[in-house]
């Protein structure tokens, strides 16, 4: 099979029905999407199929045959930041960081099909995805901020309120 | 002070957000083999046989390790603390909990390993099990545990972690009301999205580097060093980046066994757990038992408190005569109770064996003591926030143990409680300090428990 991520052409050699998380992590050696439960569950494998937010451990390699894949890799390096790596960083929207790859590709997604800082919106992009670190409230401030388009320079933090559900005030 | 009181951005953030964090499970090492146990299928049974030999014989399988294999099979995680060790790595006997650990493969990759663990050969003979710590003390209740099925071996061989402190029989005499209540919070999982893993390498030297996810690294290293019965420079253990742990990472759960198949395959071995695995087989927060009756006066003053608790610890001690002690030391919460009959019990059930999470021993009487002093308030009318106002611990004030305290935060931590929720407090309320006990504050029943804060 013909794969591509993260603009890298690659020719594999596992068995069609091999997990596309597999596939990535114990293949290619791309180890970003993470093996959280390997049946679905929590979306630490995430991963974006042309464009598109897919659980990578219970997608059949075939179904990526030919397809474009994009990791956290492809979104930004540590020197080029994209808004919502950033948004990220700025929001201590990753603390352990095991679910993070998943959760950043999931906003990508739904950036990328014009979702808006609205928090029912994120919430429902982001429904699926388990995080037991940093209780979510940050994330959603992440997502929010990169649906406005801001931008930061990593030396800044944010200000030590949840915004985006509390309306403000809540330290 | 560049720091203290600043926010600054996380050290790993940017690596976290790039895919850069190389946690154990994308350690990479060629060669490497999968490990998988045979686990319990029952929550208690005797072991009658075991026969090994067929995983053994089959192509691709590198390594098969029982209780044999293990140079000290029962280590307790408090053995360095001088207390008895009861937990066997690999179950030698007899099973008693559910996903027990008894033997283990390593193979040329995963699927193979849980095919040769199919193929153990075992035999079992069901024991009745015991799954609820209040059926315990029961007369025709299983003994499931060898010390009988609470734990014996506190300080001067108690079977029990005791409290004693002032005359509580004359506070419940002089009580206006008793106020009792009991709280069973249930065991939780700490579910961390990184399941157990562990990478092990066998290095020309005679070492063993080992990858390890846990979050009590040099802990970890002499419980490894203790089961192997090596010295601790023949251990590298790299650790630091976890994917969640909560406390379900304290207990040494893969790295012995991953060595184990290591030194007997020459190879490295890694093991991940499934998330099946991590839910039932993991340590979880223990779900206790707790009673509760207090003496109270019908203006607020809690007097005294007697406090039974039955802590699960599973099958196996484990922390729990830790996460008690600590425990029995907080069971009055934020509260100055001076007269109190506190017994707390380990006790052994057939459950996974329970251990640390966020708060070792401390979240469940957190839990029933706010409950149970918003009970008290209930009872006599009083308001919730006031009640807890009066009875706050103070400079000077003694913890269930004799410690002094001498900076203590309730009073505060109330005041921000009600102005943040809107609540207004009665003046006396409102400026009331931490500032030692006085007044209307030091009634006659609070003066015996007083201690001097400029000695601590």
């Amino acid at each position: 099979m013909n794969i591509s991520v993260n603009g890298v052409a690659y020719e594999t050699e596992s068995s069609p029905l091999t997990p596309l998380l597999d596939v990535l992590r114990e293949e290619l050696g791309i180890t970003s999407p993470k093996a959280g439960c390997h049946q679905g569950g929590c979306g630490a494998c995430t991963v974006l199929v042309d464009g598109e937010a897919r659980r990578s451990c219970i997608l059949p390699a075939a179904y990526a045959d030919g397809a474009e894949i994009t990791t956290v890799e492809g979104l930004g390096a540590p020197e080029q930041l994209s808004t919502v790596q950033q948004a990220f960083v700025h929001h201590y929207a990753a603390q352990c960081g095991f679910c993070t790859s998943g959760m950043l590709l999931a906003a990508q997604a739904y950036l990328n099909h014009g979702g808006t800082d609205d928090p029912s919106g994120i919430q429902e992009a982001l429904g699926g995805h388990v995080c037991r670190c940093t209780g979510y409230l940050k994330i959603v401030d992440a997502v929010a901020a990169a649906a406005r388009g801001e931008l930061f320079d990593l030396t800044t933090t944010a200000v030590g309120k949840y915004t985006t559900l509390t309306g403000g005030g809540v330290e | 002070m560049k720091v203290v009181g600043a926010r600054i951005p996380r050290y790993d953030g940017v690596a976290h957000v790039t895919g850069r964090t190389t946690y154990v499970d994308d350690v990479r090492v060629p060669g490497t083999l999968w490990a998988k146990a045979l686990r319990s299928p029952h929550h208690h049974a005797g072991i009658k046989s075991i026969d090994t030999r067929p995983a053994e014989e089959m192509e691709g399988v590198r390594a098969v390790v029982t209780h044999e294999d293990v140079p000290l099979n029962v280590y307790g995680h408090l053995s360095a603390l001088g207390i008895p060790a009861d937990e066997p790595l690999l179950a030698e006997g007899d099973v008693r909990y559910l996903g027990q650990p008894i033997a283990l493969v390593a193979a040329d990759d995963e699927d193979l390993a849980a095919e040769a663990v199919s193929r153990i050969e075992i035999e079992f003979e069901e024991r009745p099990a015991l799954l609820d710590v209040r059926k315990a003390f029961d007369a025709d209740a299983p003994v499931i545990h060898q010390w009988g099925n609470w734990y014996p071996h506190f300080e001067a061989e108690m079977d029990r972690r005791q409290i004693r402190k002032g005359d509580v029989a004359a506070a419940f005499e002089q009580a206006d009301v008793i106020v009792q209540g009991a709280y069973r919070p249930a065991a939780i999982e700490h579910a961390p999205i990184e399941t157990q893993v562990c990478q092990v390498v066998p290095e020309p030297s005679g070492r063993l580097t080992i990858y390890s996810c846990t979050q009590a690294l040099y802990f970890s290293m002499g419980v490894v060093a203790a089961h192997l019965q090596c010295s601790l420079n023949k251990l590298k253990f790299v650790g630091g980046t976890t994917g969640g742990g909560f406390g379900g990472k304290v207990d040494t759960a893969t790295e012995t066994m991953c060595c184990l198949l290591a030194l007997r395959s020459g190879r490295p071995v890694k093991w991940r757990w499934t998330r099946e695995e991590e839910f039932l087989c993991s340590s979880t927060r223990a779900p206790w038992h707790m009673e509760v009756a207090d003496a109270v006066t019908s203006d607020g003053w809690i007097l005294g408190r007697k406090m039974l608790t039955l802590h699960d610890a599973g099958a196996y001690a484990r922390f729990s005569p830790y996460g008690l002690t600590k425990h029995s030391f907080h069971h009055t919460g934020a509260y100055s109770i001076p007269n109190l009959e506190f017994d707390g019990y380990v006790v052994f059930t057939n459950r996974s064996p329970t251990s640390a999470m966020r708060g070792f021993g401390v979240t469940s009487v957190s839990f029933a003591t706010e409950t149970q002093v918003s009970r008290i308030a209930d009872v006599l009318g009083l308001d919730p926030i006031e009640i807890r106002l009066k009875n706050a611990n103070r400079i000077g004030d003694t913890s269930p143990n004799g410690v002094v305290y001498t900076d203590p935060s309730t009073v505060s931590t109330l005041q921000a409680l009600a102005e943040s929720t809107g609540v207004e407090l009665s003046a006396e309320y409102r400026t009331m300090t931490s500032e030692p006990r006085t007044g209307e504050w030091l009634p006659e029943h609070l003066v015996p428990q007083l201690g001097n804060p400029e000695e601590h």
